[in-house]
């Protein structure tokens, strides 16, 4: 394990150790080891095809491992997976509703498979579809509803039987900014109000920094994982921050520093600050620069720092990339 | 135990929801039978009974219609079986599937409500057919109709089973259209539904026979049965010995359970 432990010293509700995953020549999961305690919220975060959903689909006992073992709520997911289930509510990563049905259908069939019995399950229709925002819709065909919409109907969904855990896979993707920024006031939300584990996948960086700990994966490995203000001491890189007076000032800046990153503010982020740089731009810049600050490690560089990659360029580059999905029109991820 | 019933019911439920909102599937369950029975049946029916040298001696002492009938019973609870079958693809193509895989349900249960609600929509499809019984001067009260009925209904459990074998098996699958005529309309057409094993209608035809090849498709057919057995309940007609017929419809319903089950446990 890379460092982190379960919080609090309560038993872990999940367990897994050297999980592998194999399709074909490509090697999806690559012994993982991980253990998440009770009340967690749990982040999971790599790029598009780093495993993510190969390990979720792992959890939730619809795929095999080659190697290894995973357990939920001390259930293993091959040899008990009706027991694991139980435990269980998935957001899955594409969507899962059908979309013929209501979403008070869709939710009361989700009830009824996962045996809660009546009076609960009416009630957790309607506070679940309260939480998330829905409840003038109860009646409305699935279909007729927006990406984000449909989103939230399978969050509540997930919610309405008692699960240990919920698992979230990328539950934010493809949506704007508002509709992703909702979905995680409902996660908030939800954790004060009940005893549960979340766990969501993400490969947006700053989605993670509410949550307990973080996990970063790629090409199936753990790379860290540990709680983000710790993974930004550890691996995270200051930088400077520099707001230049004139354009001159910042091309000159640019040119000197090839690792320099030009925002579309107009401000440059330097990252790898120390002192010396700081003299060394006064020096050379002095009157041209209005505002030098050093910030503190963002995750993305901690996630630089790890992979020598950046997220953020993936994330904006493969839905484009991506065949579209030929139902929702949304990028397959 | 009730709360497995629970799981069955809402699965159940769900195949009969959608089939009442599809508006296409009930359109065809009325026009199958109507174009079939209506103009297939009253176009051929003057040239099934023949009548020589005034000797009357039939082979099938039925009307074209009434012979068609209980055949188009089977062909629109067979078409609605493999229908519902097919969506099963659909619910794995859509990620519906995964939410059912989620749940605590054993997989036995979960296809035992799909098939479940399958056969109900091929059932009423059938019974659909029994609304113009009496345009093909069929005599619903003449008949045992409950064993009718339970006929139909085991057909239509039998035939969801085997829809969702072939299903599962025809990978390059492009959609109903290549379902009905790779499966449903060769097996329609093999069982003795649009016309009898014995091609003689009177005493001097009797040496007109069908080449040996069609007849032995026609009776490896399990459908044959299936005509066959409703035939015997609702005009009293019988190509095979009448047992033989409520036999292969559990036979198609127990074996095309067991190997559908055996197919959607190694598949999920
Ligand atoms: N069904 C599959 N068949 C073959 N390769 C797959 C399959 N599913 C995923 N992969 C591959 O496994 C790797 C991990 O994929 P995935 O778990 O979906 O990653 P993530 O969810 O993090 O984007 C990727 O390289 C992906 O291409
Ligand atoms: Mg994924």
């Amino acid at each position: 394990m890379v460092g982190g432990d379960v919080s609090e010293g309560t038993a872990p509700v999940v367990e897994i150790a050297g999980l592998g995953k194999r399709y074909g020549r490509t090697l999806a999961l690559d012994g993982i080891d991980l253990s998440i305690g009770r009340n967690e919220v749990f982040a999971l975060l790599g790029p598009n095809g780093a495993g993510k959903t190969t390990l979720i689909h792992i959890l939730c006992t619809l795929l095999k491992p080659d190697t290894g073992t995973a357990r939920i709520a001390g259930f293993d997911v091959s040899r008990q997976p009706l027991k694991a289930r139980r435990q269980l509510g998935v957001v899955f990563q594409e969507p899962s509703l059908d979309s013929r049905l209501t979403v008070q259908e869709n939710l009361n069939f989700h009830g009824l498979v996962h045996r809660v019995p009546f009076r609960l399950r009416r009630r957790r229709i309607t506070e679940m579809l309260e939480l998330v925002e829905l409840t003038e819709w109860r009646h409305a065909l699935v279909r007729t509803l927006s990406a984000g919409m449909k989103r939230r109907v399978e969050i509540a969904r997930a919610l309405i039987h008692d699960a240990a855990v919920v698992i979230l896979d990328e539950p934010t993707v493809g949506l704007d900014a508002q509709s992703r920024e909702r979905i995680w006031a409902y996660l908030g939300k939800l954790r004060r109000e009940r005893e549960l584990t979340l766990i969501v996948t993400t490969h947006y960086i700053d989605e993670v920094d509410s949550c307990d700990r973080v996990c970063i994966v790629d090409h199936g490995k753990i790379l860290a994982l540990d709680t983000p203000e710790a993974l930004r001491a550890r691996y995270g890189v200051e930088q400077v921050r520099i707001t230049p007076r004139d354009l001159a000032t910042r091309t000159g800046i640019m040119e000197q520093n090839p690792n320099a990153i030009a925002e579309a503010s107009g401000d440059i982020v330097l990252p790898g600050a120390t002192h010396g740089v700081v003299d060394r731009l006064l020096g050379g810049f002095g009157t041209g620069i209005s505002n030098i600050s050093i910030e503190r490690p963002s995750l993305e560089s901690v996630f630089l720092t790890l992979t020598g990659r950046e997220i953020r360029d993936q994330a904006a580059e493969r839905p484009t990339l991506a065949r579209p999905n030929a139902r929702t029109g949304e990028p397959v991820n | 135990m009730l709360g497995a019933l629970g799981g069955i019911y809402a699965i159940w439920l769900r195949e009969v929801k959608r089939a009442i909102r599809d508006r296409g599937q009930f359109i065809g369950g009325l026009s199958r039978p109507l174009v079939w029975v209506l103009i297939l049946g009253i176009g051929l029916n003057p040239y099934f009974r023949a009548e020589i040298y005034g000797d009357v001696r039939f082979v099938v002492p039925y009307t074209y219609l009434q012979f068609l009938f209980p055949a188009v019973i089977v062909l629109n609870v067979m078409y609605t079986g493999v229908q519902s079958a097919v969506s099963m693809i659909w619910d794995r193509e859509f990620g519906f599937l995964k939410e059912v895989l989620t749940s605590p349900m054993p997989r036995s249960h979960i296809l035992f409500g799909k098939i479940l609600g399958g056969a109900t929509v091929a059932f009423a499809h059938g019974c659909l057919v029994l609304l113009i019984a009496q345009f093909t001067d069929v005599s619903l009260r003449m008949t045992d109709l409950y064993l009718g009925l339970l006929l139909m209904f085991g057909l239509g459990f039998g035939l969801t089973c085997v829809g969702a074998v072939i299903a599962n098996r025809i990978r390059s699958f492009e959609g109903f259209g290549v379902f009905s005529n790779v499966v449903i309309l060769p097996l329609y057409f093999t069982s003795s539904s649009i016309f009898p094993l014995n091609p003689a209608l009177s005493g001097s035809q009797t040496r007109v026979v069908y080449p040996e090849w069609l007849v032995a498709v026609i009776k490896a057919n399990p459908v044959t049965y299936a005509v066959d057995a409703l035939r015997g309940v609702f005009i009293g007609f019988n190509q095979f010995d009448p047992g033989i017929g409520p036999v292969v419809i559990a036979a198609i319903a127990i074996v095309g359970f067991a190997v559908a089950l055996f197919d959607f446990s190694r598949q999920s």
